[in-house]
């Protein structure tokens, strides 16, 4: 951890600023402007479409690289325990259980199985 | 987010007021190495996106409050608490406290998230970096994914978002993400709109056998 940076610091304090504008513009913008937003059909189906496909694109991105390289194999820990939870929701539709299960394999193959 | 570079004050402060744990993730990296803020400003919305979508959806149910109280209700939007209350209404669309269960949630829901990323942020340098513990995290988004693919279409374009942003992933800014959900989306569309062509067919068919 370095304190080079610091609140005191003009730039740090607009950046901060600056991510929290751009959760206010993402997320009450349209609140705000309430119903005088009327979307077209296919922008209607394509937003309904959008969260599987937005969360399906950050889970891959997180779960396919291992510090940086691209490791789709058995040899990916990360990808496994993944693999794992998507079955064990798909059984129980427990998020909690999920994440327990998820993160006892990747333990259990990062700690025990150090080999892969 | 200590670990990036910030100080545990800016850190605090950052997470108090954005209330946005990927976009704080993605920006601090570039907030560290002091680039330019418009790149922090768009690299925050970009990961924000799908709060866009979340409140599209819900903006119906709030139409009637405020504008000052639908900022407030925008702010506190968060991913568990737009899947619960999407299900809620699919059970009952006019349930008569509706605002008040969204709100409550989603208060609950800042506090507690609050109180996890303080922990986090003092906690930072006592857990090893090797127990991995931001992949709990990505796992809670499988958890939230999962019950999203349930018809084809959708989860045509959840695969096809996954693909795309693995091979597009080089890309800088994460904007890898943002194809691979634009890709996503279009070929979820084009699904859809096959498989009501079909049944469209199918019943012009039937009709047609009928008369």
């Amino acid at each position: 951890m370095t304190d080079l940076l610091s609140a005191t610091d003009p730039y740090v304090w607009l950046a901060i600023l600056g991510v929290t504008a751009a959760t206010f513009i993402t997320r009450s913008s349209l609140f705000v402007l309430g119903a005088r937003v009327q979307f077209p059909p296919v922008v209607e189906a394509a937003l309904r479409f959008a969260p599987a496909c937005a969360l399906a694109a950050i889970v891959a991105a997180d779960l396919a690289f291992v510090e940086g390289q691209l490791r789709i194999d058995l040899s990916n820990p990360k990808l496994i325990a993944g693999c794992v939870g998507i079955v064990i929701f798909s059984i129980t539709r427990s998020i909690i259980g999920t994440i327990a299960g998820g993160m006892i394999t990747f333990w259990f193959l990062h700690f025990w199985l150090p080999v892969l | 987010m200590v670990k990036s570079g910030l100080s545990t004050l800016d850190a605090t402060i950052l997470s108090l007021l954005a209330y946005a744990g990927s976009a704080q993730l993605a920006a601090m990296p570039l907030i560290a190495t002091l680039a330019p803020l418009w790149l922090v400003l768009l690299t925050a919305i970009i990961v924000n996106l799908r709060f866009v979508v979340y409140t599209a959806l819900l903006r119906p149910h709030f139409t009637h409050l405020s504008a000052g109280r639908r900022l407030w209700l925008g702010y506190i939007v968060g991913d568990i608490m737009f899947v619960r209350f999407t299900s809620l209404l699919q059970q009952e669309p006019n349930h008569p406290h509706k605002v008040a269960y969204y709100t409550g949630g989603a208060l609950a829901n800042w506090a507690i998230w609050q109180v996890s990323s303080l922990i986090g942020i003092f906690a930072a340098s006592a857990i090893p970096a090797s127990w991995g513990l931001e992949l709990a995290g990505t796992l809670a988004l499988v958890a939230l994914l999962v019950p999203l693919c349930r018809q084809w279409p959708a989860l045509a374009g959840a695969v096809t978002a996954a693909v795309v942003a693995v091979l597009a992933h080089s890309l800088p800014l994460r904007l890898g993400l943002l194809c691979g959900v634009i890709v996503g989306i279009a070929v979820a569309l084009a699904v859809d709109h096959q498989s009501r062509d079909r049944r469209a067919r199918r019943r012009a068919a039937s009709e047609r056998f009928l008369s």
